[in-house]
């Protein structure tokens, strides 16, 4: 008895569920005249190819603006290759990440971006499709590129990326506060007395709520390296076996570059409260900051106001130095359409797209064809950054520890401007610590 | 007849899985494999770009011998469980106390201390971090000058009063219906006996409580031992691994770094799940041989 009624009871459960679905069906077969007129569309434009290849896309979104043009360029391609849907699928948050995990469980996508800061771990994996076979079918060389962006994404004689476009950095200055302080505006020509005497003179700290300081220094591992380089030093040996942070050149340069917050002319942005010091340099707080293109488009939206210049970094003892950020498309070793995935990535990598998105400022093109554009011409801030690519720029890129390398800097700083530690000691414990994640 | 009771059995047992099986799948397949698995990673080598490599002990090995591990993420992380834990548990004790008064506006001041464990706790920090910026709220009505975050002393001691400020509410209300569950004829009786205030509270209320109390205090230290979204947000580990906790460590070695170390990172977690469970089980020795009345 009691055996029927529990028997009874899962019946009507089992039922209820049933009967759940059997609702949510009846829902769904309602607008059926819907389906119908969907079926003629499809009619109509029978002369496309009836089979569509899929290729998903997927990159990082750094700013609403930025998508808004790499979806525009998107749409200009399924126009010319209708048998193609691309269909884009930006992350937001953790990008290596969602990335990375997509690829461990075989559901990442075609066409992705791969920063130079840590491509080569997915090549060394063989995550990555090598592009050379697929580059000779459309013609399209090597040679076309800028020669250090290509290489930076070649592993072992193979191409495993195509360089969408690039960054270096260069000195923002504030031509207001320049002004104002009676001091002739900088010159690619600056050295680093130069740097350090203007600082002297722009620093004002007269109103303690709003204070003025010359020159910028966070405790940024991309910033720092091109002070080494411009005294002639290294981060790394040439083939990443070992640190040279602890050589005299870099620690000369850390010295440098911490002498200005000693010497109250310089701040680091969280001293003012900021996380970036872009914001500074528009709030007129920081007079002379050095950053890369990315600047441009946000000084033009947060900071409309803000009257500034750009010019190469002052070389050092050692001459010029300067950082490239760079990110290239890469298709995944598992793609189904690696064809597919080519036209889109050739696509968004031509001359064309490559124009568009010069002129819209965000970054520089990474085609040779375009060093000699009117755009450049006519934007001389554009133009330095681009230039700085040519004098002692090297990638930003350390080898398989890199991000112990970046901490180790950040933190080798950071113990010199919060705790006072002789800068020797902090880049001996840097370097120290960096060779310990090297073993 | 036995074999009917038997089977019986059986099928009473089979119908109560197929009431729970919902709920079992879901635990089988998100819990208890992902456990397994992680403990199985835990012994290989494991960059998610090629399938594991067995590994045996090496991953432990290395978390033993790690440097940032040892100076770092555990001495912070033990530290937090010992300052967060007392603090936030009589806190809450007292704002229950408080609370079972009969006070005037007493749902609207539940309602306020509750309202904190209810908010995201990205939100929260995001809060926090605008609070004790150096031109934050909290500079300008104290008139000092720290950069509470940016500064290796302070930071960590920013998060712990934040998340003592978040988890107060909830363990409130967990102490509010220990303190209810009480019989007035208890108090009634020690009022008889001429025990006043201050006694009634050290003689009745806490014994009384005991097993509320340990409730509090093991939910407590597992929260604590696994403090993560908060420092992801506030401080990612810094500065200067100042606020570099366990957890931290692992996501660090998992996801941050150039060099994937999943294997590593989940040999670390499963060592987590150690510390907390002789931390739990030595927890439970310490309360319960203090006294009686822990049973429940």
């Amino acid at each position: 008895m009691n055996r029927l009624i529990k028997l009874l009871l899962v019946l009507t459960v089992l039922a209820l569920g049933l009967s759940a679905c059997g609702q949510t069906t009846t829902q769904q077969t309602q607008p059926t005249p819907q389906t119908v007129r969907e079926t003629v569309t499809v009619r109509e434009t029978v002369v496309v190819p009836a089979e569509k290849i899929t290729v998903r896309l997927s990159g990082w979104a750094s700013s609403p603006a930025e998508t808004a043009l790499l979806e525009s360029l998107l749409y200009k391609f399924s126009v010319e290759n209708p048998d193609i849907l691309v269909k884009y699928e930006p992350i937001t948050g953790d990008y290596k990440q969602v990335l990375l995990t997509s690829i461990a469980s075989g559901t990442e996508p075609d066409i992705f971006y791969v920063d130079i800061f840590w491509w080569l771990e997915l090549a060394a994996n063989n995550a990555l499709l090598p592009l050379d076979d697929l580059m000779a079918t459309s013609g399209v060389s090597r040679d076309d590129f800028i020669p250090a962006l290509i290489d930076a994404f070649t592993y072992e004689g193979k191409t495993y990326g195509i360089p969408k476009d690039f960054n270096t950095l260069g000195m923002f200055y504030n031509k207001a506060l320049f002004d104002k302080a009676g001091l002739a505006y900088p010159t690619d020509d600056w050295t680093w007395d130069d740097l350090r005497a203007a600082a002297e003179k722009l620093t004002d700290l007269s109103d303690p709520n709003r204070p003025v300081y010359g020159f910028c220094t966070p405790p940024d591992p991309g910033r720092f390296p091109v002070f080494v380089f411009q005294n002639g030093g290294m981060v790394m040996k040439d083939d990443y076996s070992d640190t040279m942070l602890d050589s005299e050149a870099a620690v000369k340069a850390a010295e440098f570059y911490t002498s200005f917050r000693t010497a109250k002319i310089g701040a680091l942005p969280s001293d003012l409260g900021e996380g970036w010091q872009g914001t500074l340099f528009g709030k007129g707080q920081c007079a002379m900051v050095y950053e890369g293109g990315w600047l441009i488009p946000y000084l033009r939206d947060q900071f409309p106001n803000t009257q500034y210049g750009v010019v190469m970094p002052p070389a050092g003892p050692g001459g010029e130095g300067n950082l490239i950020f760079t990110v290239a498309w890469g298709i995944s070793a598992n793609t189904k359409n690696p064809d597919a995935a080519w036209k889109v990535v050739n696509f968004l990598t031509s001359e064309a797209s490559q124009k568009t998105v010069l002129e819209s400022g965000f970054a520089l093109p990474s085609r040779k064809s375009l060093q000699n554009s009117d755009y450049l011409k006519n934007n001389p801030n554009s133009a330095a950054i681009f230039n700085g690519s040519f004098f002692g720029a090297r990638p930003f890129f350390w080898g398989a520890v890199g991000s112990d390398v970046n901490d180790q800097m950040a933190k080798a700083l950071e113990r010199i401007f919060k705790e006072n530690q002789p800068v020797p000691d902090a880049m001996k414990q840097a370097a120290d610590s960096i060779r310990k994640a090297l073993r | 007849m036995r074999a009917r009771t038997d089977r019986r059995k059986i099928v009473e047992a089979l119908n109560g899985y197929l009431f729970i099986s919902p709920w079992l799948i879901i635990f089988i397949i998100f819990s208890l494999i992902s456990l397994g698995y992680a403990v199985y990673l835990s012994f290989t080598e494991y960059n998610l770009l090629r399938p594991p490599r067995w590994w045996g002990l090496e991953g432990y090995q290395r978390v033993l011998e790690d440097e940032l591990f040892l100076a770092k993420a555990l001495p912070n992380t033990f530290k937090y469980v010992l300052i967060v834990v007392p603090i936030q548990t009589f806190l809450s004790l007292v704002l229950a106390f408080a609370m079972d008064q009969n006070l005037r506006f007493q749902r609207f001041f539940r309602t306020i201390f509750y309202l904190p464990s209810v908010t995201s706790s990205v939100v929260i920090s995001l809060i926090f971090i605008w609070i004790f910026a150096p031109q934050g709220i909290f500079n300008q009505i104290t008139g000092l000058t720290v950069n509470w975050l940016d500064d290796p002393r302070t930071a960590f001691y920013v998060i712990m009063g934040m998340n003592i400020f978040t988890t107060s509410g909830t363990l409130m209300l967990i102490f509010l219906t220990g303190l209810q569950d009480i019989p007035l004829a208890v108090y009634e009786a020690a009022e008889i006996d001429g025990a006043n205030g201050i006694q009634k509270f050290f003689y009745i209320t806490i014994p009384m409580l005991r097993p509320v109390i340990f409730f509090v205090v093991t939910v407590g230290v597992i929260g604590c031992f696994q403090v993560f979204d908060q420092i992801y947000v506030m401080t990612a580990g810094g500065p200067l691994d100042s606020t570099t906790t366990i957890t931290y460590l692992i996501y660090k070695w998992a996801f941050r770094d150039t060099r994937i170390q999943m294997g590593q990172a989940s040999a670390l977690a499963v060592i987590l799940t150690l510390i907390i469970l002789a931390v739990t089980l030595l927890q439970r020795k310490v309360i319960e041989g203090s006294g009686s009345g822990t049973e429940r």
